[in-house]
């Protein structure tokens, strides 16, 4: 099984057929968006783009698999076997893992959908986004042409995310605490001197927040495109055929590594923060 | 400050400037690799150290260990888009 998929992810790697339809290639290419069906209300440009299209693949994916694993009936105690405990894992992670290490008890009946719904939801478009899918675009002789593309590698997607987070987390510490106890929880204790520079950073510290966890998930699925594209395409930029030899298993090397490690990461870390963040939030130290 | 202006506007095309703005955008991502990759050493060594303490921790010290991962490996991606910002906009 571990050899076969090792067999299938080299040979999708060999074949970066965007740029043999290209003849030439350039890695910042595959990050361009292009207007599919173009769409546009006043001055907003809510146009269907490739981005949009994973998006709205992975919702339809996030969604079946919420179905198909939690809301299977069970006929007979065959049905109770591999399906079941994997959706009971993911559900432990997510409240065991993400959901109690940040919310306090009183808020994690209103905020678990929340956090483990952002979790599922990234783990399945980053997954997407390694899987060979024919949206890139582009036509080989008529045939539609297959590349890796994440909707995470576009910071739109994450900054609307983070601004998700922002946003509850705010809304929450006002109506749990009112709004003077909450905006006054961002005063720290410290000597009174001090506290025209201390609160200034602390109000900056909650919109570098935003920025962190939206620059986190995104550069990070960048990135490891970038990687993995510029690998395969230094055989195009060197032009050199015998270069595959070397070049291909470095490429499979950081897919499999991103696959194993990276998406599954990111998709904890965002949800894990995003819980501590609005448990911050409704609870304040002081 | 306006000869300083001029000077500067008449050599960003130059090829002097490109190879500066690639050294920079080099220096930026490896030395924000170089932070992270300390980093991200102390976090597994000191993962280890514990774990050979008291292995019955091992799983709760697990999320704690990928926690840190993910946070310090993010230091590389801001260096990296910053100095994507640099190379492209100045």
């Amino acid at each position: 099984m571990k050899r076969w998929l090792l067999i299938a992810t080299t040979a999708a790697l060999a074949f970066p057929t965007a740029a043999f339809a290209r003849g030439k290639f350039d890695p910042t290419t595959e990050f361009e968006q292009h207007e599919w069906i173009s769409i546009h209300i006043g001055g907003l440009n809510l146009s269907i783009t490739k981005a949009v299209v994973y998006l709205m693949i992975g919702t339809v994916l996030t969604i079946l698999m919420g179905l198909g694993l939690m809301r299977w009936k069970v006929t007979s105690d065959k049905d109770v076997g591999r399906r079941q405990s994997f959706g009971e894992q993911i559900y432990e992670i997510a409240q065991v893992q993400v959901a109690e290490q940040g919310l306090p008890t009183k808020a994690i009946g209103r905020w678990f959908p929340y956090v483990a719904t952002l979790m599922l939801f990234i783990f399945v478009i980053n997954f997407l986004g390694f899987i060979p899918l024919p949206l890139t675009g582009e036509t080989w002789h008529g045939v539609p042409v297959w590349g890796i593309y994440a909707a995470t590698s576009s910071i739109s997607v994450t900054l609307a995310l983070a601004l998700l987070t922002f946003f509850f987390t705010h809304i929450e510490g006002i109506r749990w605490n009112g709004p003077v106890r909450y905006f006054k929880s961002w005063i720290p204790d410290a000597p009174k001197p001090l506290l025209g520079l201390i609160v200034p950073l602390e109000i900056l510290g909650q919109f570098m927040r935003l920025i962190s966890l939206s620059v986190r998930l995104f550069a990070n699925m960048l990135a490891g495109h970038i990687l993995i594209l510029t690998f395969i395409g230094l055989i195009f930029i060197l032009q050199s055929l015998v270069l595959a030899v070397f070049v291909v298993p470095v490429a499979a090397v950081f897919y499999l590594f991103e696959v194993v490690i990276v998406i599954g990461i990111q998709a904890f870390i965002f949800a894990a923060l995003s819980a501590i963040y609005i448990g911050s939030a409704i609870e304040p130290e002081h | 400050m306006s000869n300083l202006l001029i000077a500067a506007t008449s050599v960003s095309n130059s090829p002097i400037t490109h190879a500066g703005k690639a050294i920079g955008l080099a220096l930026g991502v490896g030395l924000g690799a170089l932070g992270a990759g300390i980093g991200i050493g102390n976090i597994f060594g000191s993962m280890i150290q514990s774990v050979a303490r008291q292995p019955e921790l091992r799983g709760e010290l697990t999320g704690i260990q990928w926690l840190g991962f993910a946070l310090t490996e993010a230091v590389v991606f801001y260096g990296l888009l910053g100095s994507i910002l640099a190379y492209v906009l100045v």
